[in-house]
């Protein structure tokens, strides 16, 4: 019996679009897509705001000639990649309204007193005026301030000389040596593993609405549930078969997502040729394992819940509206898991989602305590049996079948 | 065989319910009030009643999908409380309003059907060719359900309905909205039913369907049976023209 009905289920969740698109489709193009067009897009923007032609107004009062000619060879050099156009009978009172009106790029300001300041070896005063609004913007003034920068060290190593000073050793009193113990793979972890819980329990959760949706709700509003509630199935097998595809298509979107996940790194590892032995440990079949035995329950638990729901709700388009606010359910401990300072520790691995999110962090990195780990599958199973439980009463439920 | 022995149904009322209907309505809505009928194999019966009079609660009762509030339904000696299942394994329920899964073959439906209620291969086959010729199905056969038209599809339910050779149908409003020659293939199978000594129980609200099929009558208004008898009877004992003025005599007097 259950066979039978498990095999009709699968036969109609994986004859419909919509399902194949929200719980295989979009997890699998996800991040390969992802990394692609970020790729794209930053390298295309670091492109035009660094070959972009800088209007930049330059107020001396006939000092700071070094500057100067360094931001007029500057525009000379960068001819062929962008250059700096230099503009010099301006105000700065003019400057400021030009680059407000988005007429000027920059403003150099120096104090009329600059020259005398850093004769007597005191520091001058500049000033750059720039509107950053936008990562454009940002490349922008940095290539004015890069070359600020590099006139101040000429002036700093002048000075040293000047006192018959070693720039190296008196400008480094303390020579600090930093040894991070930290292993690559947790230093990729802290990054990664951040950011990868989150991406997996989202998809599992997204892989499980869909199919929750329309073979509860969906088969309520369509009439074939009552059908199937007068054959000799019981309804706990009905349940059941629902059940089982629910969480399989939950379980399918996280692992695509996973797969999805690799190809992209293996991506911006080729472009990097830096994290190929971080992927590499952390898709180790040991890990690959823990984090699935992890994502079984809560997609249990996620899949009892969406059911529970679709069941109750009227129609399709009711699920729809109950089962919204469960993805802010989950996104929020999974947030605050996301900030500094929480850990996988006895208290946190019993709090729902945030263990899972802190456990696989700290799979990842290859710090998971085994205590804590069973106290998180522990807690995540009894979630999953509560969620059960529910849903199998919501079936069973005729004010909830016939709600109408 | 159908048996229902003093059979109650009664909802509880939501505050807006409660509003809607009556201030004096109390907390329960009845909606089968102390029925008692009997349902003979080969022999259709014929339930009617205005809309919300509780025929469908009733069929959804005999179908197990609704427990009574209190009394008692047997179908085939089966009682449908202490042994759902066997009750279930005796009855073909189809209802106007039922559809189809869209995504999957009319064979695929069916054979799934016949799998759920335990038909064996070689039973099954035997079925399907003789379901498919006589409702003409084999030319969508192996068509998307929800590629067919309305009058394709409730064929697919009938033989969905009959696949397993039920001692049992419970027809809810099956002509409802269907254009008259697939309605005719509806009446011929309720009538074939008989022929093969099925207990057959039927709703419409469609008079003319009564006059084709009914063996026996019952009417039930706000819960409550106003007739039961044969429909020779009903026919005999009518002070009315007509079948119509006849069936709302009966509920006025019972209003």
């Amino acid at each position: 019996m259950i066979w039978t009905l498990l095999k009709k289920e699968f036969l109609d969740i994986a004859r419909d679009r919509r399902t194949l698109i929200m719980s295989l489709g979009i997890p699998m193009l996800v991040f390969p897509v992802m990394m692609i067009v970020m790729d794209k897009v930053t390298a295309s923007t670091k492109k035009t705001a660094s070959e972009k032609i800088l209007n930049v107004a330059l107020v001396t009062h006939g000092g700071a000639e070094e500057f100067r000619r360094m931001l007029l060879k500057e525009g000379v050099l960068l001819t062929k990649k962008g250059s700096i156009k230099v503009q010099e009978d301006i105000s700065l009172e003019e400057g400021r309204r030009l680059i407000e009106a988005d007429s000027l790029d920059a403003l150099v300001y120096f104090d009329p007193e600059f020259d005398r300041l850093l004769s007597a070896r005191l520091p001058g005063r500049v000033s750059v005026y720039f509107k950053k609004t936008t990562d454009v913007g940002r490349v922008e003034s940095g290539r004015i301030v890069d070359l600020l920068e590099d006139y101040e060290s000429r002036l700093y190593d002048r000075r040293i000389a000047e006192l018959g000073l070693d720039p190296v050793t008196t400008l480094q009193p303390v020579e600090i040596n930093k040894f991070n113990l930290a292993s690559e793979k947790e230093q990729f972890a802290s990054v990664v593993g951040r950011i990868l819980p989150y991406m997996f329990i989202v998809f599992a959760i997204m892989g499980v609405m869909h199919p929750a949706t329309d073979l509860a709700a969906g088969e309520k509003e369509r009439g074939t549930l009552e059908t199937l509630f007068t054959t000799p199935a019981t309804r706990l097998q009905i349940l059941f078969a629902k059940f089982v595809v629910v969480v399989t298509s939950g379980l399918m979107s996280a692992l695509v997502t996973m797969g999805s996940l690799y190809i992209g790194l293996q991506f911006m590892g080729r472009k990097t040729g830096q994290i190929d032995k971080a992927i590499g440990s952390i898709l180790e079949p040991t890990t690959i394992i823990a984090v699935i035995a992890l994502l079984i329950p809560v997609t249990i638990f996620f899949a009892a819940v969406a059911l529970a729901i679709s069941v109750y709700a009227k129609s399709f388009k009711e699920a729809q509206s109950l089962l919204a606010p469960l993805m802010m359910v989950v996104i929020l401990p999974l947030a605050i898991s996301l900030m500094p300072g929480f850990a996988l520790t006895t208290k946190t691995a019993l709090i729902p989602i945030m263990n899972v999110s802190l456990s696989i962090r700290a799979i990842i990195a290859g710090t998971a305590q085994p205590f804590h780990l069973v106290l998180v599958y522990g807690s995540l199973t009894g979630l999953a049996l509560m969620g059960l439980f529910l849903c199998s009463k919501m079936f069973n439920r005729e004010s909830a079948v016939f709600r109408s | 065989m159908i048996e229902i022995r003093d059979l109650y149904k009664s909802f509880k009322l939501s505050k807006q319910q409660k509003r809607e209907i009556d201030a004096g309505s109390g907390d329960f809505a009845h909606a089968v009030a102390g029925v008692s009928l009997a349902c003979q194999p080969g022999r259709v019966f014929s339930l009617l009643g205005p809309n919300g009079a509780g025929k469908t609660t009733i069929f959804r009762m005999i179908a197990t999908l609704m427990k009574p509030s209190s009394g008692s339904i047997e179908v085939c000696g089966h009682d449908t409380q202490a042994e759902p299942i066997e009750a279930r394994k005796q009855i073909g329920f189809l209802t106007g309003s039922t559809k189809l899964y869209d995504r999957l073959t009319p064979l695929e439906v069916v054979k799934f059907y016949a799998d759920v209620y335990g038909v064996d291969r070689i039973t099954f086959e035997r079925r399907v060719d003789e379901l498919f010729t006589t409702l003409d199905m084999n030319d969508f056969a192996k068509k998307r359900i929800g590629k067919l038209s309305t009058g394709m599809t409730q064929k697919v339910s009938i033989a969905r309905t009959m696949i397993h050779d039920p001692a049992v149908v419970v027809f809810d409003e099956p002509t409802n909205g269907l254009d008259v020659i697939t309605s005719r293939t509806i009446i011929d199978m309720i009538r074939r039913c008989r022929d093969e000594g099925k207990t057959v129980i039927f709703s419409t609200h469609i008079m003319g369907e009564v006059n084709l099929l009914s063996d026996d009558l019952a009417i039930i208004h706000r819960g409550k049976l106003c007739f039961n008898g044969t429909y020779a009877a009903f026919k005999e004992d009518s002070q009315s023209e007509s079948l119509e003025q006849e069936f709302i005599r009966h509920l006025e007097e019972a209003a």
